[in-house]
């Protein structure tokens, strides 16, 4: 054990006292940081003041809508007909951002086309829509019925069709969370990705530097090629464990600073119009705040839940992983060598991270069940069921994934001591699908 | 010290160690001698744990060989490695603590070791900052400083200079005389012949021969003499008569010679010396041994000889 927690703490401190990786225990976070606000800003993205024009030549809106000083549409009106290319390219229209045509027959089939030059925010497109219809809701009300406006509009109800699981009545897993799950499921196999090419390379140049004879003439060698995975593992957790307490000190200080406006309910004057207009119940479960990006990073992820399973199933997929990098780096004959043999891996990595894909599209299908127990995807479907909510009464199946990757891991790990031993003395050859089966037996 | 007995391993169809049996004795110098591929290397990593034979046992003072007794044995590999990028003394303290050295231990050695080698300058260099004769002295440092009862050697010579070698086996001298067993497999027949007490042969995966280096030395006597003179060199033919062989001579200065003789029939070295006095001045005699290089030489053809 005494040498197992050497060489463990040997590999950590080449890991982490290395440049690079001390570099990129800050890069990281802050890249992650930078592309959260672009997408936050992408969520609020376009014109937030813009100049419309009505063009009205059967002058049915009689130069009315309903615009209120505080919003940032301002309307003005042609009773003429303005041809687009004319409205694209003539002098006296650039100061219009866009063009409304209203025709005679929008009473009946409601339908008006909008042409801007740059695509308005999802707020003032909200507005505009509320604002127009608010008043072709006083032309319909005024020309078809002896209705007041108020009246009309206390009556007026669209009708909700709400689709809803019988196993979740309450509605409570929705897309975005699954998504969550996605990202986290995500980290694991881009970590393992990661560092099982570390895994790969650190095993490959110990034994190209021949510092391995050394090494076994003291250690046994499943305790070097465990020794090296968990020291590469612990870094690896100590990188996430930064990054998580930066990305959390960065998106606090977001909040506090450049994003302060956009989680107060206040601000969200497009959510509000469209409840009236909409469907109060389907936008209320749509989120907290009309940007999904900041509600799913700020209200949606129950971070601790999340972080404690992340940690097991990275640790159980990590050793199950990294046991196919570790015996494809002691068997290799040279430092650049065994990269063809990588590729399977990697496509497996990809392969795991299409089936969470797949697996909330189509999350009852029998590939779906496969696909959950199968050692190499389980810790992404579990992520994305973790994310989705478990049921107390089926939260054991979610240990009995896990307890099914780290029984793969022990017999992957087997495998790959018995490989290990075999092939780190090895040097010199060219690696060949067949030298596996041969020191496998051997 | 060490006792092997009847040890085989085969890769795959290859035999590597064919019932190979050696005794190394507690405070001796063992040479481990034999062409490339013959098997040493594999012996080497068999004692070491490295390898498991496929048969055949070795004990360690009396217990059999396990992982636990390790930490009695250094072992410096023919293919040197360390870890580039570490520290001098970084490196080496961790080396002896998988030795089971505590660190105040492995600190205190790696310090006695590094000053005694006169490289205590470099203790916080990386290795890759190093020259090739640098490396090669703190890898010996490095087979040695858990203070081991019995150290493996695998060309401990290779690679250094003349200083240096000079050096290691002063240093291998001193380690003897202080107890330490040391097996030596190297192709430097000029330091068996000095440093080593035993040694043994081993060709194509089996033991061929083994005794004391001088043991070894006389089985392959072939009787001959050297003899420095001055005087006549017709004389000196004549004195030879039929009972010695002058297999060739060489005149050194004004009437001094070096000549080369074989013993023919019974004739010994005093006969030799009845025959020369009075008629040349005779200023040095000696059997003349064969090196081990030639005795390594002799038994490797010997044998081709016989299968040929």
């Amino acid at each position: 054990m005494g040498n197992f927690w050497l060489l463990t703490k040997r590999e950590w401190s080449e890991r982490v006292m290395n440049r690079t990786f001390l570099w990129m225990l800050f890069i990281g976070p802050l890249v992650c940081l930078l592309m959260l606000s672009f997408l936050f800003k992408a969520g609020d993205e376009g014109k937030n003041s813009i100049n419309v024009l009505i063009v009205d030549p059967a002058e049915l809106m009689d130069h009315r809508v309903m615009a209120q000083a505080e919003h940032e549409v301002h309307y003005f009106f042609i009773d003429d007909y303005v041809e687009i290319e004319e409205f694209r390219d003539g002098s006296q229209y650039q100061k219009f951002d866009a063009m409304v045509e209203i025709n005679e027959k929008i009473l009946m089939n409601k339908k008006a086309f909008v042409f801007y030059r740059a695509s308005p925010s999802m707020d003032v497109k909200m507005q505009l829509k509320f604002q127009m219809e608010r008043r072709i809701e006083e032309l319909v009300v005024e020309s078809f019925t002896n209705l007041s406006i108020d009246n009309f509009r206390r009556i007026k109800q669209p009708l909700i069709m709400d689709f809803r699981n019988v196993y979740d009545p309450k509605n409570e897993s929705s897309d975005l969370e699954s998504w969550v799950g996605f990202v986290f499921g995500g980290l694991i196999f881009l970590f393992i990705g990661i560092f099982g090419m570390t895994i790969l390379r650190s095993t490959a140049k110990e034994k190209s530097n021949r510092i391995v004879e050394v090494l076994l003439s003291a250690v046994k060698p499943r305790q070097l090629m465990l020794g090296k995975m968990t020291g590469i593992a612990l870094a690896a957790l100590f990188q996430l464990a930064i990054w998580s307490v930066l990305i959390a000190c960065g998106l606090w200080i977001l909040r506090q600073t450049i994003f302060p406006d956009m989680m107060n309910p206040a601000n969200w004057q497009g959510i509000q119009m469209a409840a009236d207009v909409q469907n109060q119940v389907v936008m209320a479960r749509e989120g907290l705040s009309n940007n999904p990006v900041l509600d799913l990073v700020y209200a949606r992820i129950d971070y601790a839940w999340m972080s404690v399973h992340f940690v097991f199933f990275f640790v159980a997929a990590y050793y199950f992983y990294g046991a196919f990098f570790s015996m494809i780096g002691a068997m290799t004959g040279t430092e650049s060598d065994g990269q063809q043999f990588v590729m399977p891996i990697l496509l497996l990595l990809g392969f795991s991270i299409l089936s969470g894909y797949m697996y909330i599209h189509y999350p009852d299908s029998t590939f779906a069940t496969w696909i959950s127990y199968l050692p190499f995807t389980a810790p992404m479907v579990v992520m994305i069921q973790l994310a989705q909510g478990v049921p107390i009464e089926s939260y054991y199946l979610i240990w009995i994934h896990w307890l099914i990757i780290v029984l793969s891991a022990v017999l992957m790990l087997q495998v790959a001591g018995k490989l290990y031993k075999n092939g780190i003395l090895q040097f010199g050859h060219r690696l060949r699908l067949s030298q596996f089966w041969r020191m496998f037996k051997s | 010290m060490l006792e092997i007995n009847n040890l085989c391993k085969s890769f795959q169809r290859k035999i590597a160690l064919d019932e190979v049996s050696l005794t190394v004795g507690k405070g001796e110098i063992y040479g481990l001698l034999g062409p490339n591929g013959a098997g040493k290397t594999t012996l080497i990593r068999i004692i070491n744990q490295i390898l498991e034979a496929d048969r055949g046992t070795i004990r360690m003072n009396g217990q059999l060989m396990t992982q636990s007794q390790l930490a009695n044995i250094g072992y410096l590999p023919e293919e040197r490695g360390l870890y580039k990028n570490m520290q001098v003394e970084e490196q080496l303290i961790f080396l002896a603590q998988l030795r089971g050295l505590t660190k105040k231990e492995a600190q205190r050695n790696v310090s006695h070791w590094l000053s005694k080698f006169g490289i205590q300058d470099w203790r916080s260099k990386r290795v890759e900052s190093l020259s090739k004769g640098m490396a090669q002295k703190v890898q010996f440092i490095a087979a040695l400083v858990h203070d081991p009862q019995l150290l493996v050697l695998d060309e401990p010579l290779s690679g250094f200079d003349p200083v240096n070698v000079e050096l290691i086996l002063t240093e291998m001298k001193e380690l003897k005389e202080s107890g330490k067993t040391i097996i030596l497999s190297t192709h430097n027949m000029q330091s068996v012949d000095e440093i080593c007490d035993r040694a043994s042969l081993i060709h194509e995966s089996k033991k061929l021969a083994e005794d004391t280096v001088w043991n070894l030395r006389e089985q392959h006597n072939q009787g001959e003499y050297m003899v420095r003179f001055k005087g006549n060199m017709i004389g000196f033919v004549n004195a030879l008569w039929t009972d010695f062989e002058l297999l060739g001579h060489e005149e050194i200065g004004e009437n001094r010679f070096l000549a080369k003789l074989k013993m023919r029939g019974a004739s010994q070295m005093n006969d030799l010396i009845n025959a020369l006095v009075g008629k040349v001045e005779i200023e040095l005699l000696e059997k003349k041994l064969p090196s081990m290089q030639e005795v390594f030489i002799d038994i490797i053809r010997g044998k081709e000889e016989v299968h040929g």
